[in-house]
């Protein structure tokens, strides 16, 4: 697909032996001040290896999208260290880590080109290279000849394929998803997360996805990593077995429903006395 | 284009039917000759009056008040906007008092600036932007309001520097708003301006309308309202032509 990719690729096999894609060491996290203080997150203790699909789920509430934050350099923890691709997140590594948000979040004065060029600008890439990768990314996820639209003129589901393009367009080994679909109608939101599936089975990076949908989650992940009510902690991680590529019929099937109850069950009582 | 030359037509006919409404008027016999001169001894006297180096000088006395007062009013008022907006304690305090002014009609003013700087250019100019500054202040406000937390933390996301979020976020974000105000501010500054002329003055657009009024020359005068509206209309379209241009993203 495109030239950078291998680059890439190499960069981080090479670390995948002695290294995983994110590590995240005694994370904790409060806010307040005297008296009222809140428990956010609880000792988060997690590490990710290279390639996987791996979905954070909870009830809301949870600090599943603090924690992302926290991955994306965005948010300081109160205690411990997150570190991806072995940078350490004080501050965004956008070339670490792409992050797409819950409402796409484009900017509504750019088109899809410029919007998908947005973090190359930033870093001063040349025009020519700019226009040529975000084109390529633009084509990757399905909306070449829309280069030239304005977000109001796109669908809910084409503002978010943009979304993926931007955080794709530096190449960074991992891409971080903050229920990216959760506003989208049920059809949507099941095709792109097929789309989703295609564009991480064909550039090979790390996704961390969070979601509170148990279907959504055990349709699309490697790995789900449960988490409890505040105070937030990991009180599950279960490795999907279904086989891929996943299609819409394994979802009437027993084992998918199982793993689904498996998730319900922990999450539906509140962990803790 | 097609909505250029449609709003070319609406214009056109807005003319059309002011003039007409005039002539009918005057040959109705509804005002007299002498109140209402016809419509072609006033484009007369208007194309006379562009001609004339004393009546030049009047519009260039005005003109310069006006880029004066409008060239520190909106930075100003600007300024003044971003510095409350940017401190919680501030704009507690600050916002409400400014609203409050905002109410009230500036031009009761005009007689306290006349006794603090006496009939000068820079009574006219401080008039000129005390007039201008509240509405760009509160449109500061608004246009900061427009900017929404998501857009920052993308660019954040994407290792933005603090100047570049100011100068791809920001901007653009708030440029429609920004351009808006500044349209209004003008109004509010050329208001201000005219009324402190026609107040008092030696020179200037707003002295010389205020004595062809007091004077009876009906057809100077209405050739002097003819000119300064066409320059405040030109001035407004200029800059919703550049607002159309800056919100087409907007909807």
């Amino acid at each position: 697909m495109s030239s950078v990719v291998p680059i890439r690729t190499d960069l981080t096999s090479a670390a995948a032996a002695v290294e995983p894609a994110i590590r995240v060491d005694g994370i904790s996290l409060t806010y307040g001040a005297q008296g009222r203080v809140t428990n956010a997150l609880e000792n988060i203790d997690l590490t990710i290896a290279p390639g996987r699909f791996v979905v954070l789920v909870g009830p809301s509430g949870c600090g599943k999208s603090s924690l992302l934050m926290m991955m994306a350099g965005l948010r300081r923890p109160t205690a411990g260290t997150i570190t991806c691709g072995g940078r350490a997140m004080t501050a965004p590594q956008p070339d670490v880590a792409g992050v797409v948000f819950q409402e796409a979040s484009l900017y509504p004065w750019l088109t899809t080109q410029d919007n998908v060029e947005f973090p190359l600008a930033l870093r001063g890439t040349p025009k020519a290279e700019r226009r040529e990768r975000a084109r390529d990314k633009i084509a990757l996820v399905g909306l070449a000849g829309f280069e030239d639209r304005y977000p109001h003129e796109l669908s809910g589901g084409m503002k978010q394929r943009v979304s993926i393009a931007r955080g794709l367009v530096q190449d960074p080994p991992i891409l971080m998803l903050d229920e990216p679909f959760a506003a989208l109608d049920e059809q949507t939101r099941m095709s792109m997360g097929n789309e989703l599936l295609r564009i991480w089975e064909q550039t090979g990076k790390t996704v961390v996805f969070v979601t509170h949908s148990l279907s959504e989650a055990t349709y699309l992940a490697d790995e789900i990593i449960v988490m409890s009510a505040r105070p937030g902690r990991i009180i599950d991680r279960i490795t999907v077995d279904l086989p891929r590529p996943r299609t819409y019929a394994m979802m009437a099937t027993p084992r998918f429903a199982e793993l689904r109850e498996r998730i319900w069950d922990q999450i539906k009582h509140p962990v803790g006395e | 284009m097609q909505a250029a030359a449609g709003r070319l037509i609406l214009w056109a006919a807005g003319l059309a039917l002011l003039f007409g409404a005039w002539q009918l008027t005057l040959s109705g016999g509804l005002l007299a000759p002498e109140l209402l001169p016809p419509i072609g001894q006033v484009l007369a006297t208007a194309w006379k009056l562009l001609g004339q180096h004393a009546f030049l000088m009047n519009v260039g006395v005005t003109a310069a008040e006006v880029a004066v007062a409008f060239a520190i009013g909106m930075p100003l008022g600007l300024l003044i906007g971003f510095a409350v907006a940017e401190s919680d304690y501030w704009s507690r305090v600050l916002k409400p008092a400014i609203f409050l002014v905002f109410s009230i009609p500036k031009t009761i003013f005009l007689p306290m600036f006349i006794l603090a700087f006496g009939i000068t250019f820079t009574q006219k100019v401080s008039f000129g932007v005390f007039s201008t500054v509240f509405i760009v202040i509160i449109s500061t406000f608004s246009a900061l309001e427009s900017v929404k937390s998501d857009y920052v933390t993308v660019a954040r996301a994407y290792g933005a520097t603090r100047r570049q979020i100011a100068w791809r976020i920001y901007l653009p974000a708030m440029a429609p708003i920004l351009l808006e105000a500044a349209r209004l501010a003008m109004i509010f500054n050329l208001t201000g301006l005219l009324l402190a002329e026609m107040y008092g003055a030696r020179a200037g657009l707003g002295q010389l309308i205020a004595s062809w009024g007091e004077n009876f020359m009906l057809s100077e005068l209405l050739a002097g309202i003819l000119l300064t509206a066409a320059a405040a209309i030109l001035f407004n379209e200029a800059v919703r032509w550049l607002e159309r241009k800056c919100e087409h993203w907007r909807d």
